[in-house]
């Protein structure tokens, strides 16, 4: 199977322009939720609230600065696995069937990760 | 406020040292949080994942719009420094944090010994090692032919499995994006131009560095206080050191990290001794 270099090149800047992309906005997350620290008179080191998805919404709907600080966050650690999934994508549509196995293979081994660490079986 | 601009200007520097020497930030991050700041080891290895995702993520987006990485070989070995990422990241948990601290002294020891060296290696003819050329076009033929890309012939796979394997392990267990690991594995062992080792290594660290922090977020190790100013920093820092590259003697610099790093060893181990 042969795939078409110009494809390859279009699957490749696609992927890079979302890298950069998540990454300014994960950076201007980041900023919104020191700035609301500076202004709350919180320092860095009062020790923050560990991650809960079920107050989330609620402490960005009421700027507390932990909200955003979360959600800048998760859009970090969440933008190199859309990499992947743009990719696996991409090579589905080219059917290079063994680079998307292994882009499924990369998300079984974190989604057991995930796994091992919340049920805390290790 | 203080502390927040601290952490701000720390991860700055590391981002500047990381970005000019082409490493994640992470060798610096750690003895930053840990000796600087007084927080946890574990702690400090969750906030500079964080660093090391936010750093590679951006320059992994502009080496894939110029076409310089890999994204197949990246992500065949991504599978498996995965992998070994998830293996780390379970037993981070378990281990002592004296044992962890002494493994990242000598990681310390290692870089600056290799940092050391490639000073007396020119860039251009290290660069040009182990290329063999290849004339078939890439995406077609055996796997080896696949993972190649233009002008380079990748070699070694199962030399690759094994490398990305222990560079995920180190990444989750010391907080770093592994690139010190992945550069010279792919490169000297597989064969690929260094430019493109480069690139390729940063797609993947970030991969890495995620599954990680995934776990480390799920046991409470990352502090959002901590996390949020420091990877700013870093973030601005890289982006300076990317525009600041042509004017600085990396000579000089490199010494200066040399010692940076050997200071900062000496420190972590008199802290497990003490």
């Amino acid at each position: 199977m042969t795939t078409p270099r110009s494809a390859t090149f279009g699957t490749e800047r696609r992927i890079g322009r979302l890298l950069i992309a998540l990454a300014y906005v994960s950076v201007a997350l980041l900023v919104g939720g020191v700035a609301l620290m500076l202004v709350g008179g919180i320092s860095p080191l009062d020790g923050g609230p560990p991650l809960d998805l079920d107050v989330l919404v609620p402490n960005l709907a009421t700027l507390d600065p932990a909200g955003l600080l979360w959600l800048g966050l998760l859009t970090v650690i969440v933008t190199p696995f859309s990499q992947v999934a743009l990719a696996g994508y991409a090579y589905a549509r080219e059917r290079d069937w063994s680079m998307v196995r292994i882009a499924i293979g990369i998300f079984a081994i974190i989604a057991v990760g995930i796994g091992v660490a919340v049920t805390g079986t290790v | 406020m203080i502390a927040g601009l601290l952490l701000l200007g720390g991860g700055a520097a590391a981002g500047v040292f990381g970005s000019l020497l082409g490493l994640g930030g992470g060798v610096l991050i750690v003895p930053l949080l840990t000796l600087g700041f007084g927080l946890p080891l574990r702690e400090a290895v969750g906030v500079s994942l964080v660093c090391v995702i936010m750093t590679s993520s951006a320059a992994a987006g502009v080496y894939l719009e110029r076409h310089v990485a890999n994204l197949r070989l990246g992500m065949t070995l991504e599978f498996f420094t995965a992998l070994g990422a998830l293996i780390g990241g379970s037993i981070a948990f378990l281990l002592d944090q004296r044992l962890i601290t002494l493994l990242f002294t000598g990681l310390l020891v290692y870089v600056a010994v290799t940092m050391a060296r490639v000073g007396r290696v020119p860039a251009t003819a290290a660069a040009e090692l182990d290329v063999a050329p290849v004339t078939d076009e890439p995406g077609a033929g055996t796997v080896l032919d696949r993972l190649s890309g233009e002008g380079y012939r990748v070699r070694n796979i199962g030399l690759g499995v094994a490398g990305a394997t222990g560079a995920g392990v180190a990444s989750a267990l010391l907080g770093i994006g592994g690139g010190i690991v992945k550069v010279p594995l792919m490169h000297v062992g597989m064969g690929v131009p260094l430019r493109v080792a480069t690139a390729t290594s940063n797609l993947m660290i970030g991969i890495t560095a995620a599954a990680s922090t995934v776990i480390y977020i799920a046991h409470g190790g990352i502090d959002p206080y901590v996390a949020g100013p420091t990877a700013i920093g870093v973030f601005m820092g890289a982006s300076a050191g990317s525009r600041l590259s042509h004017l600085v003697d990396l000579r000089l610099l490199r010494l200066l990290f040399v010692a940076v790093l050997g200071f900062t060893a000496l420190q972590m181990l008199l802290r497990v001794v003490g």
